[in-house]
């Protein structure tokens, strides 16, 4: 066997990989209507649609890095005059190289947990193949759900990087690209294992639930890397300047030795020569450390997953030892709060949905923080918080299809209980509606200190909430009976472009039509446009909630 | 007898899949403390017949009512009605068995130390402590099994039907699920619909089967009714499936064919 059997073998497994995650035929759906055929390529080019997206997105932040540098060459800019080129050079690639690996990383913790759940390890070692093709197999199967961006990662930053910089420059970030892939990579199956182990195995209790939702908080950080670098951005660059003035310390030196900033100094190198950097002789040596490490640890972690990928996928998702429950006791609860609370317990355990919940909370957190920029009882202050809220509220218009995907699981089952839609729906608008309210609560909280006008805030908060409302009713609405007239459910928002289309972009209509209201009619005094979004909101609720509601057969 | 109190009547019952007839014209009925056993081979309709009781497909043509309550238009009703469990186990991947009965318990509105009481009884029964807390998704096959029959079995339902329950379980388990659903039946008003291709594990159980062939029903009755009906005094059921489903001539010629080929 060979490393040519792998490859044809992983493209087998890859298209099966790919077909349950559009289609998640082992969580209990019907085959999909027509030829087999048809379906597989569907599934595969969906697949390839959502590398796309990610690749996309990976390209225009090499594009954006190269914008940065572009204005920093040839215009200068007040941040240059501050802190020398070279140095600028390398703040601005550090941020990039950053970017990068946590967009790869949330990349390989979304698509990790369907590549392990699939089973498509597990048949391969059924069959009668020798270690080494095994091995080799799931590590080309494990590459090829990263193919794409990470190809982009690696030709496209040193193309933009190139073309601003020139070609030596453009050659001299390809390391970084490639510890960017390579770390990437290594960071995706720890946290895999990681999560399978302590969230995704994690027997119940309340103790480990609230361990479940800490892990699934600190997994989401990566996420968060944009805003952060777009928060922390000015203050790094003043940071570097004040290095810059102050010559070689100890500050200077860890960074130095700081991911990855000696991979970032590399063009800067090769663009505005070593003066730039201002380095001295320990600076030289801290640098060259620096780059040999960051290379031995990706060279490390490319041969540790190679090597690890197929014990990964064997893994059984149970890390603690069984133990007997001593009380063996049922709570049940009213229907509709049975199905947020499974909810909430599927999502404690399942980083994908998990992170739709933390996402509006965490985003409120970090932008509510943004008003401790502003001077307390500021209109800017207000416009932040303002700005927190809308953005809690058209991102829970996300929510919807996500949650309606959770009844993916078991779908066939859950169809053969006493549970009418309108009761499904009603739990999942109840859950889309507290996650709004626990942002929009937080913005507030944090907030309260800068913001002389809580009151109106909170009418502000309570007038956008039937919209909100509305917007869930509307996309389960759509989602529920697009499913019964099918007799399928439509597995995620990736599976479709008509899904996407038909429903996200309805529902952010909705919650955004009342926030438009406000806008214009707030010109003629506060209160006539929190009333007029008030109407707005209410109108809304009104037509959206009896659409989700009637006519919903069990 | 009045369709109110009959546990399932199928009547003329057809299930199409595009362009393949899967279930055909099927009609047969379970009474009051009957347990039923569907029996065909792979592919015979046994699944999409349950199905289309429990509401996961609709039939192309025909009725199927349990009480006298129509699937298709009652549905919701008949849901209450019945226990389910299914060929595949199925289930919420990510809830340990403690989190599913709990909402299941909660969409069938059942109280809480009743559903406490029942859950404890079965848990004990088919010895599940250990694994009371551990996510779905971790749970072996036989197990997920044990907890699809609690699910099942937790709002006492008048109508038991069972899509190969027995498929995994362990030979305890399969016993103490043999003597339950005869007890189950016991009181002369539940009845218990039960789809198997294990001959012997019908024959123990069942008081009448239907025998399914490429959606067709077969045969249906008893035993020794059906013995009758292929002039076999005294065949097992496995010789009666094998002669009205014609496949007989079909297995010799198989089994020749692999004693021929090692």
């Amino acid at each position: 066997m060979s490393w040519r059997e792998a490859a044809r073998l992983s493209d087998v497994a890859f298209t099966e990989l790919s077909f349950q995650a559009i289609y998640a035929f082992r969580q209990g759906n019907l085959a999909p209507p027509g030829p087999a055929k048809t379906a597989v390529a569907r599934a595969r080019r969906r697949v390839a649609q959502s590398k796309a997206v990610v690749s996309f997105v990976l390209a225009l932040l090499a594009l954006g890095a190269a914008v940065a540098l572009r204005a920093a060459v040839y215009r200068g800019s007040f941040l240059t005059s501050v802190v020398p080129l070279g140095l600028f050079q390398a703040g601005v690639l550090t941020g990039l190289l950053v970017l990068e690996v946590a967009f790869l990383w949330w990349t390989g913790m979304q698509v990790l947990p369907t590549f392990l759940s699939s089973g498509v390890l597990p048949v391969l070692e059924s069959l009668p193949i020798d270690d080494p093709t095994l091995r080799r197999t799931a590590a080309l199967l494990y590459l090829r759900l990263f193919d794409l961006p990470a190809l982009t990662v690696l030709v496209a930053t040193p193309l933009a990087i190139g073309l601003v910089l020139g070609p030596i420059a453009g050659l001299a970030i390809l390391p970084g690209a490639i510890a960017v892939v390579g770390l990437s990579l290594g960071l995706s199956l720890v946290t895999g294992r990681f999560f399978l182990r302590r969230v995704q195995g994690s027997r119940g209790g309340g103790g480990r639930t609230v361990v479940r939702w800490t892990y699934l908080v600190l997994w989401l950080i990566p996420v968060f890397s944009m805003f952060i670098f777009v928060v922390a951005a000015p203050a790094f660059l003043e940071w570097l300047g004040h290095l810059a003035m102050h010559g070689p310390s100890l500050g200077s030196q860890l960074l130095l030795l700081a991911f990855p900033f000696p991979l970032a100094a590399l063009p800067a190198l090769a663009s505005s020569g070593p003066a730039g950097l201002g380095l001295d002789s320990a600076g030289w040596g801290f640098l060259i450390g620096g780059l040999g490490g960051y290379a031995a640890l990706t060279a490390w972690s490319v041969v540790w997953v190679l090597s690890s990928v197929r014990q990964v996928g064997l893994i059984p998702p149970i890390a603690e030892l069984p133990a007997s429950v001593s009380v063996v006791e049922l709570r049940p609860q009213r229907p509709v709060l049975a199905v947020l609370t499974k909810d909430l317990r599927i999502a404690s355990r399942t980083p994908g949905y998990a992170f739709l919940i933390l996402l509006p909370v965490l985003d409120a957190i970090a932008i509510g923080l943004l008003t401790y920029l502003s001077p307390p009882g500021s209109s800017t202050a207000f416009s932040i918080a303002l700005g927190a809220v809308t953005t809690a509220a058209i991102l829970a218009t996300f929510f919807g299809p996500a949650f309606f995907a959770i009844e993916v699981f078991a779908y066939s089952y859950g169809r053969t209980l006493p549970l009418k839609d309108r009761t499904l729906v009603s739990g999942k608008v109840v859950l889309v509606t507290a996650m709004y309210l626990v942002a929009s609560a937080t913005v507030l909280g944090i907030s309260l200190a800068r913001i002389f006008e809580p009151g109106l805030f909170t009418v502000f908060i309570a007038a956008e909430l039937p919209a909100v409302g509305a917007a869930a009713f509307l996309e389960l609405g759509i989602l529920f009976r697009r499913a019964r007239s099918h007799g399928l459910p439509i597995t995620n928002l990736y599976a479709s472009a008509w899904t996407a289309f038909a429903v996200s972009v309805p529902g952010v209509v909705i919650a955004a039509a009342p926030l438009v209201a406000f806008r214009f009619v707030s010109l003629g005094g506060e209160s006539l446009g929190l009333l007029a979004m008030a109407i707005v909101a209410l109108a809304e609720l009104a037509a959206c909630a009896p659409f989700a509601l009637g006519g919903s057969g069990p | 007898m009045r369709s109110e109190t009959l546990p399932l009547a199928i009547e003329d019952l057809s299930v199409v899949y595009g362009e393949r007839r899967a279930v055909d014209h099927l009609s047969f009925s379970v009474r009051p403390g009957e347990i039923y056993g569907l029996l065909g081979s792979n592919g015979a309709g046994k699944t999409s017949t349950i199905k289309s009781v429990v509401g996961l497909v609709r039939p192309a043509s025909g009725h199927v009512r349990v009480f006298g309550l129509d699937a298709v238009e009652d549905a919701y009703r008949v849901k209450e009605r019945v226990g389910y469990v299914p060929e595949t186990s199925l289930l919420y991947e990510a809830l340990t068995p403690r989190e599913f009965l709990e909402f299941v318990a909660s969409v069938r509105r059942l109280d809480r130390g009743f559903a406490s009481e029942r859950t404890r009884t079965y848990v004990s029964a088919f010895r599940l402590e250990e694994e009371f807390e551990e996510p779905i998704m971790a749970l072996s096959n036989g197990t997920r099994q044990k907890v699809l029959l609690i699910a099942a079995l937790l709002h006492q339902p008048p109508l038991l039907v069972l899509d190969e329950p027995l498929n995994s379980l362990d030979p305890r388990s399969v016993r103490i699920m043999k003597d339950l659903l005869v007890r189950y039946v016991a009181s002369g008003e539940r009845g218990v619909l039960f789809s198997t291709h294990t001959m012997e594990v019908a024959e123990q159980l069942c008081h009448r089967v239907g025998i399914l062939d490429r959606g067709v029903l077969r045969g249906e009755g008893t035993l020794p009714r059906l013995r009758e009906k292929v002039a076999a005094g005294d065949a097992t059921l496995e010789e009666v499936f094998l002669r009205l489903t014609e496949e007989g001539e079909g297995v010799r010629d198989a089994v020749a064919s692999l004693g021929a080929r090692g």
